[in-house]
C-alpha cells in the first residue's frame, strides 16, 4: 500500500484571469503533518481548498489515495478559519457535532457515545449543552474540531485555524492538536501565515511565493522538521535546529 | 398623598386616554349635528348592535361568519406560504432556476390580487375556493419574494460546511437553510397573515357572500350604520388578536432556537 495519501500533481489555479497558483506537485503521507505557509495572497489557502474540492483546478490535479479530488468528500475533515461562522448558532455544542454523524448517516442511537467521546476528547464534555455564543473563541474552535474528528476522516485540513485567537489560546491549541494527532495518527494539512507555528506543529513546512513567474514558481521551499516529539513551548522553540529552520524560512514570509 | 398604585394605574390607563375622547366626541356628534346622518351611529348604538348580532345564531351571525373569514383566510395563507416557501428556497439557492423564473415572477407579481376575483368566480363560483385561491396569490409573492432573498443570504460558510460535512440537498435545506431563515421567515409569515385577513374581507365585500366582509357590506346596505361600525370594530378586534398572536409565536420560536441567547449573552 502506498504511503501517500494526498499527492499534488501539477496542480495549477487561476482565479479571475489572475495566476494564483504555479503548476506546483509535492505528496503527503498517512500520518504526516504538513504546514503550508507564505505571505498573504500567495495562494495557500487556495491550494488547501484545491485539495479538498471547493475549488476546481485550472491545470493538474489533486489525487487523494490515487483518485482525483473532484469535491468535498466525507473522508476529508475541513476546520475553517471563521468559527464564528462555521458552526450553526442555534445548535448546542453537542448538537453541532451531531451534524457531522447525521451526514454520514450514522444511526441516531449510536450518535450519543460517539458524541460524548469527540467532546471529552477536546475537552468540552462540561458544554455540550451551551450554545455556540457562550463559548470563547478557542472553544468555538474546539467544537469545530471536534465536529471534524466526528467525521472520523482520512485527513484533516486546517485553513489558518488559530489565526484569530489570542496567543495564550493559540499555543493551548497548538499543544492541544500536536497530542490529538499523535493519539490518533491523524494526518494533517495545516496552513499558516505564522511561521513559528508551523515549525512547532510539523513533520514538514511548504512556503509559498505570491505572484509566481516562470523562473519563480509558487513553491519556494519544502523543508523536513526533525525534531523530535513530543515537543514544547519552551524547550522546541530554544533548540537549535528550530531557530535553524526559522532563520532559514524567515525570508520566504516577505520580509526582505 | 397621591399612593404608588394611583400613579401605577393612571400610568396603565394614559393610552386609552384618547381612543375614549374619540368615542366620546363620536357619541355627541352622532346624537346632536350628525342627528340625521345614514353613515355614522353613536357608539351607545353600534355596542348595542353588536350585543344583538352576538347572541343572534344561525345564518350570519358574528361567529359563523368570522370563522368563515379565518377560515378561508388561514387555509389560503397556508397554500401561499408553503408553496412560496418551496419555491422561494428553489430561487435563492439555484441561481439557473432564478434566472428561468425572473420574468414570469416578474410579470405575475404586480397584478393586484383583487384583479384575480373575476377570474376565480368563473372557475369556482361563489364559496369558500373563490376566497381561499384569491388569498393563496396575494400572499404567496411575500414569501416567495421574502424567503428568495433570505435562502440568498444564508450565511456562505455554512454552506461551505454543508458541502464538507457531505450533507444531502435534503437535509442542507432542512438542517442549515431552514433554521438559518427562521427570524426573517416569521416576518415574511407575519406580513402574510395580515395580507391574508385583508385581502379575504375584501373578496368577501368585492364578491363573496359570506363571512365579516358580507356582513358589513350587507349592514351597510340595509341602512343600518350602527351594525356596520360593530362590524367595523369586530373586524379591527380579531386583526388586533391575530396579529398579537403571530407575534407571540414568533418570539416562542426565536426563544427555542437560542436567538434570545444571543441577544443575552452579549453585555
Amino acid at each position: 500500500m502506498a504511503a501517500e495519501l494526498l499527492s499534488f500533481e501539477a496542480l495549477g489555479v487561476h482565479l479571475g484571469g489572475r495566476e494564483i497558483l504555479s503548476p506546483t506537485s509535492f505528496t503527503v503521507s498517512r500520518g504526516e503533518f504538513v504546514c503550508i505557509i507564505g505571505p498573504s495572497g500567495c495562494g495557500k489557502t487556495t491550494l488547501l481548498r484545491a485539495a479538498a474540492g471547493f475549488v476546481a483546478p485550472s491545470s493538474g490535479c489533486v489525487r487523494r489515495n490515487g483518485q482525483v479530488v473532484k469535491q468535498p468528500s466525507r473522508e476529508v475533515a475541513f476546520v475553517f478559519q471563521d468559527y464564528g461562522r462555521a458552526l450553526l448558532p442555534w445548535r448546542t455544542v453537542a448538537n453541532n457535532v451531531s451534524l457531522a454523524l447525521e451526514a454520514a448517516g450514522v444511526p441516531k442511537a449510536d450518535r450519543p457515545a460517539r458524541i460524548q467521546a469527540v467532546l471529552q476528547t477536546v475537552g468540552l464534555t462540561a458544554h455540550a449543552d451551551k450554545f455556540p455564543i457562550q463559548l470563547s473563541g478557542g472553544m468555538q474552535q474546539r467544537v469545530q474540531i471536534a465536529r471534524c474528528l466526528a467525521q472520523q476522516p482520512d485527513i484533516i485540513m486546517m485553513d489558518e485555524p488559530f489565526g484569530a485567537l489570542d496567543a495564550m489560546t493559540r499555543e493551548s491549541l497548538q499543544d492541544e492538536v500536536s497530542r490529538l494527532v499523535r493519539e490518533q495518527g491523524l494526518t494533517v494539512l495545516f496552513v499558516t501565515h505564522d511561521l513559528e507555528e508551523a515549525i512547532y506543529l510539523s513533520d514538514r513546512v511548504i512556503a509559498l511565493r505570491t505572484g509566481p513567474t516562470k523562473d519563480k514558481p509558487s513553491l519556494a521551499a519544502m523543508v523536513e522538521v526533525k525534531i523530535p516529539r513530543p515537543r514544547d513551548q519552551l524547550l522546541t522553540k530554544e533548540n537549535p535546529e528550530f531557530l535553524r529552520l526559522r532563520r532559514e524560512l524567515y525570508g520566504f514570509l516577505g520580509h526582505h | 398623598m397621591v399612593s404608588l398604585v394611583t400613579i401605577e394605574m393612571l400610568r396603565f390607563l394614559r393610552p386609552f386616554v384618547f381612543p375614549a375622547l374619540l368615542l366620546g366626541a363620536l357619541e355627541w356628534y352622532a346624537r346632536t349635528v350628525g342627528k340625521n346622518s345614514d353613515a355614522l351611529a353613536p357608539p351607545t348604538a353600534a355596542v348595542l348592535a353588536f350585543w344583538h348580532a352576538l347572541m343572534s345564531t344561525g345564518e350570519g351571525s358574528i361567529l359563523q361568519a368570522t370563522a368563515f373569514t379565518l377560515g378561508c383566510a388561514s387555509a389560503g395563507l397556508l397554500i401561499g406560504a408553503l408553496s412560496g416557501l418551496f419555491l422561494g428556497i428553489t430561487l435563492g439557492l439555484s441561481r439557473r432556476a432564478a434566472q428561468t423564473a425572473f420574468l414570469t415572477v416578474e410579470v405575475l407579481r404586480p397584478i393586484p390580487s383583487v384583479a384575480l376575483i373575476p377570474l376565480s368566480m368563473l372557475i369556482f363560483g361563489f364559496g369558500f375556493r373563490l376566497e381561499i385561491s384569491v388569498v393563496a396569490f396575494a400572499t404567496f409573492w411575500p414569501l416567495l419574494i421574502l424567503t428568495q432573498a433570505a435562502a440568498q443570504q444564508v450565511e456562505p460558510s455554512l454552506l461551505e460546511v454543508a458541502r464538507a460535512l457531505g450533507l444531502s440537498p435534503l437535509a442542507r435545506v432542512g438542517k442549515i437553510i431552514l433554521p438559518a431563515i427562521v427570524p426573517r421567515l416569521f416576518v415574511a409569515l407575519r406580513l402574510g397573515v395580515a395580507i391574508a385577513l385583508v385581502v379575504a374581507v375584501t373578496v368577501e365585500i368585492a364578491a363573496n357572500p359570506s363571512g365579516m366582509g358580507y356582513a358589513l357590506i350587507i349592514s351597510q346596505q340595509s341602512m343600518a350604520p350602527e351594525l356596520m361600525l360593530a362590524w367595523l370594530f369586530w373586524i379591527g378586534v380579531v386583526g388586533y388578536v391575530i396579529n398579537a398572536a403571530a407575534l407571540a409565536l414568533q418570539q416562542r420560536v426565536a426563544m427555542r432556537m437560542g436567538e434570545v441567547l444571543k441577544g443575552a449573552a452579549k453585555p
